[in-house]
C-alpha cells in the first residue's frame, strides 16, 4: 500500500520539537506539503481555511484537546472525511475507546517509529500500489 | 462538665488537645491504680499532638523547608526546558547531517540517513519525559497547596481528598509507566477490535 506523496498535512502538536520531529519523518516519507498547529483550537482555523487530505494530531493540549479538535472535525460536514491520526502518549484502552467513538481514523502510541507513522499513513490515506 | 462524661461531639485539633489535658488532669484526681497504664497512654497522645502541631506551624510560608517543593517544581520545570533546547540542537546537527546525505555515495546515504531517521524517533523522548515530569510537577503543587493549608488552619481538618477526575478529563493522565504502558501493538490489536 503506497499513498500520494503530494498529499497535504496538518500535524497538531503543543510540543515545538514533536512538531519537528513529525516534520522531518515526513519529509524523509516524501511528504513536503505540512502544516502545522500548535493546538485545536489553532488547528481548526487552519483547516477551516484550507482543508488538508490528513490530520495527524496529539491528544493532551491546551485550551482544545486533539479529542475535541477530532470531535469539531467529524461534526462538520466539510471536514468529516478527512483522515484523522491520533498520536500520543495516551495509551490507555478508554483513550483508544475514547477516540474510536469519536470517528479517529487510526491511533500511534508515543514513542512511535517511522515505519509505524508510514504504515499508518498508509492504511488511513493509502491507494493499491 | 466534667471531661470524662462529656458527649463526644466531632472535635478539632485544637480542642481535642485541650480535652486530652482535660482528661489527663480529671483522672489523676481519681483514686484507682488502673488510672496510670490509661495517663501513661493519654500523655503519650497530647504531647504527640503538641509536638506535631508545633512541626506543622513551623512550616512558615517563605522558611526553606516550606518552599522546598515549589523549588523542585522550578528545578523540574528547567530540566523540561534545557531537555527541549538539547533535543532541538540534536535534531538541528541531524537535519545537517541529512542534507549532505545527497552528495555522497548511494550505500553511505542509506547508512547516513537510517542514523539521521533513528535521531529523529529518538528525539521524541523529550516529549514523553516532559510530560512525565509535568505530572510530577502537579503532584508537587498539589502537595504544596495542601502543605500550606494545613499550616494555615493546623487546627481543622485537612480539606476533603482530591476529587477523581471524570469524563474527559480522566483521559488526560500522560504517558503510562513503561511496565503498565500499552504497546503499539496492544493498541493496534485494540483498535481493530472496536470494528
Amino acid at each position: 500500500m503506497s499513498f500520494n506523496k503530494n498529499m497535504r498535512v496538518l500535524i497538531v502538536d503543543d510540543y515545538t520539537t514533536m512538531l519537528r520531529i513529525m516534520r522531518n519523518l515526513l519529509r524523509q516519507l516524501e511528504v513536503m506539503n505540512v502544516d502545522e498547529a500548535s493546538n485545536g483550537e489553532d488547528a481548526l482555523a487552519k483547516l477551516r481555511k484550507e482543508p488538508p487530505d490528513l490530520i495527524i494530531s496529539d491528544w493532551n493540549m491546551a485550551p482544545m484537546t486533539g479529542l475535541d479538535l477530532l470531535r469539531e472535525v467529524r461534526a462538520d460536514a466539510k471536514s468529516r472525511h478527512i483522515p484523522f491520526i491520533m498520536v500520543t502518549a495516551e495509551s490507555k484502552t478508554e483513550n483508544v475507546i475514547a477516540a474510536k467513538q469519536a470517528g479517529v481514523s487510526n491511533y500511534i502510541v508515543k514513542p512511535f517509529n517511522a515505519e509505524t507513522l508510514r504504515a499508518k499513513i498508509a492504511s488511513v490515506c493509502g491507494v493499491a500500489a | 462538665m466534667s471531661a470524662l462524661t462529656q458527649s463526644a461531639d466531632p472535635l478539632q485539633l485544637d480542642n481535642a488537645h485541650d480535652y486530652l489535658d482535660r482528661v489527663i488532669r480529671e483522672l489523676h484526681g481519681l483514686d484507682t491504680a488502673r488510672k496510670h497504664p490509661l495517663l501513661g497512654v493519654l500523655q503519650y497522645l497530647s504531647n504527640h499532638i503538641r509536638n506535631t502541631r508545633t512541626e506543622i506551624g513551623a512550616l512558615r510560608p517563605g522558611e526553606p523547608e516550606a518552599s522546598m517543593l515549589s523549588s523542585s517544581a522550578d528545578e523540574l520545570e528547567e530540566i523540561v526546558a534545557e531537555t527541549a533546547r538539547a533535543a532541538n540542537e540534536i535534531m538541528g546537527a541531524a537535519e545537517t547531517i541529512e542534507t549532505l546525505c545527497g552528495k555522497v555515495d548511494s550505500e553511505a546515504s542509506d547508512v547516513l540517513l537510517s542514523a539521521v531517521t533513528r535521531i529523529y524517533e529518538a528525539s521524541a523522548f523529550q516529549d514523553i519525559t516532559g510530560q512525565r515530569i509535568t505530572k510530577v510537577v502537579r503532584a508537587l503543587q498539589h502537595i504544596e497547596e495542601k502543605l500550606t493549608a494545613l499550616v494555615a488552619i493546623c487546627d481543622e481538618s485537612i480539606d476533603a481528598p482530591r476529587k477523581a477526575k471524570t469524563g474527559d478529563e480522566s483521559l488526560l493522565n500522560g504517558p503510562q509507566l513503561a511496565k503498565n504502558a500499552s504497546s503499539q501493538t496492544d493498541i493496534d490489536k485494540l483498535f481493530d477490535s472496536l470494528g
